[in-house]
């Protein structure tokens, strides 16, 4: 048993955290909805990612516009630095930045919250007192991820769009009317709409994870500390699994 | 003090705050000097806590040693982005018929901007957070006080090892993420996207500078202080019970993210300038 047991526990780890997902499912559309608790969750994530979000845009933006604009003077098509920095911004900066910060800050505070809460057994007597924590604390927590992480998409999408014009035209003197027309040549409606939908997505696996990692806390404050750090791991993993998948989908989709 | 104060409550808690925050940036740096400081304390005296320390972050702890551990999810998150570089570039290169660079875009954009900043994020993610919570656990359940009772330096013996540490496991797990990125860009443009290997290897080895990669590595190593440093001064600080240690890990995660971001992107800036030092046009 004891040589067993290691080998099965990320597997039993992993059907639990379908389970619970399955449960926030299931619980989603019954009433009663804990508005409350999702404006308050809504709002928290909102204000601990905003300032990371675009100080992480700024440097990620620009370095990828550095990157392509190297290549494009090479080919003489600088006046596409648009392009390139519409294309990169859209399409992965801004749903991998939202969600490296909506993981790194939301989900992390949510994962430590429920945390402390299931090692001093708030969760259990919510259960006694026939609330169902999934519902009451789970729906809202999940639903408020994922709304913050498309609405921070559009403003990591705007910064680096900012971002990339002041390093084109200022640093690598591009003209800036190229560079406004060239936003569009690749970019178009689809791909917004794609990158929406991976941050929509990015947002709900890391809203579950953390609500998951931190239900299932074990082994007083190391273990609420532990299962922080798992969230990070999980939820990152997660995140390049998600994209890798939908970015293949939507080139086909796009193209 | 009280009486401006009472008459002027928001200014003075404004200037309090602003005092508060410059404080705190004081605090840290004097953290960080002493850190780097007792390097030479842990390198003397701490050699088996660093030896732990090593095997420790390279294999991960807990849950994550189960699933292999810091090298398997490193390996994994630069693969993703190796792909990734491959999906995007054949699909846009392909739109002007040149998608015969593909392999030039693996070996040019993997080393400068895919592989350090996921690599980055991944350190980030295991041996930084992990260190967090570790501290933070010790701080909460008053370790680290009954270290200085017994007359060890704290920072030398928890924080200058962990430091050391980073940096020394950094090397090979950045080597498993470059290779990781290159193989997975070779694997899906070859396979996947059916480039016939020859063309690709070609490409790829005309465009790869082992210049660029040593400063890659260089860019990888500067980044594992960075972050180590961070993610220990929040565990070491951490306060207010098993939340605290908790919330302590997503704070030190987002500062380190974009402290790393930003060291990556001043030292791109410098080591590459504006050249890429390939010849496209001839």
């Amino acid at each position: 048993m004891i040589a067993v047991t290691p080998a099965w526990k990320p597997a039993s780890a992993l059907g639990g955290f379908f389970a619970m997902a399955l449960d926030t499912l299931v619980a989603l559309p019954r009433s009663p909805f804990g508005w409350r608790e999702f404006v308050g969750q809504a709002w928290f994530v909102a204000r601990v990612s905003l300032v990371p979000t675009v100080m992480l845009a700024v440097p990620y933006s620009v370095l990828v516009v550095f990157t392509f604009n190297i290549l494009l003077l090479e080919f003489g098509a600088a006046d596409f630095s648009g392009t390139t920095a519409a294309f990169a911004t859209v399409t992965q900066i801004g749903p991998i930045v939202t969600v490296l910060v909506v993981a790194g800050a939301g989900a992390t505070a949510m994962c430590a919250d429920l945390g402390a809460r299931a090692i001093r057994e708030e969760l259990d007597a919510l259960r006694v007192m026939g609330i169902n924590p999934i519902q009451a604390l789970v729906v809202p927590r999940v639903l408020a991820a994922t709304l913050v992480a498309v609405l921070l998409a559009g403003v990591v999408i705007l910064v680096g769009l900012v971002g990339g014009f002041a390093f084109s035209v200022f640093v690598q003197h591009v003209t800036p009317g190229a560079y406004g027309a060239g936003l569009t040549v690749l970019t178009r409606a689809p791909d917004l709409i794609l990158a929406m939908i991976k941050a929509a997505l990015f947002g709900l696996a890391a809203g579950l994870i953390a609500c998951y990692k931190g239900t299932s806390v074990k082994g007083g404050p190391a273990g609420v500390g532990e299962a922080v750090n798992e969230t990070v791991v999980y939820t990152f993993v997660a995140l390049f699994a998600i994209n890798i998948v939908v970015t293949a989908v939507g080139v086909k989709v796009t193209l | 003090m009280t009486v401006a104060s009472a008459r002027l409550p928001r200014l003075s808690h404004t200037v309090r705050r602003w005092a508060d925050g410059w404080t705190r940036v004081g605090i840290q740096t004097r953290f960080y000097i002493k850190a780097i400081g007792h390097t030479g304390d842990a390198l003397l005296y701490y050699r088996s806590e660093l030896l732990r320390l090593i095997a420790q972050m390279g294999l991960g702890t807990g849950a994550l040693a189960v699933i292999g551990g810091t090298v398997v999810i490193v390996g994994f998150l630069t693969m993703t982005t190796g792909a990734l570089v491959a999906v995007a570039g054949y699909n846009q290169f392909a739109d002007i018929g040149v998608e015969a660079l593909t392999g030039f875009a693996s070996a040019y954009f993997n080393v400068r901007l895919a592989a350090p900043l996921t690599a980055g994020v991944a350190l980030a993610a295991t041996i930084g957070a992990g260190a967090t919570a570790q501290l933070g656990a010790m701080r909460i359940n008053e370790e680290i006080d009954a270290l200085e009772v017994m007359g060890i330096r704290s920072i030398g013996y928890l924080v200058s090892t962990r430091v050391i540490a980073g940096v020394l496991v950094v090397v090979p797990l950045y080597g498993v993420a470059v290779l990781a990125a290159f193989a997975s860009a070779r694997f899906s443009t070859t396979l996947i996207y059916g480039q016939s290997a020859g063309v690709y290897d070609h490409y790829f080895k005309t465009f790869l500078y082992p210049m660029d990669l040593i400063w890659s590595f260089l860019i990888a190593i500067a980044m594992a202080v960075v972050i180590m440093l961070v993610h220990t001064y929040y565990g070491f600080h951490a306060s207010g019970g098993p939340a605290g240690v908790g919330e302590a890990v997503g704070r030190a995660v987002r500062t380190s993210l974009v402290s790393s971001a930003a060291l990556i992107v001043f030292l791109s800036l410098a080591i590459y300038g504006q050249t890429g030092n390939f010849h496209l046009s001839g």
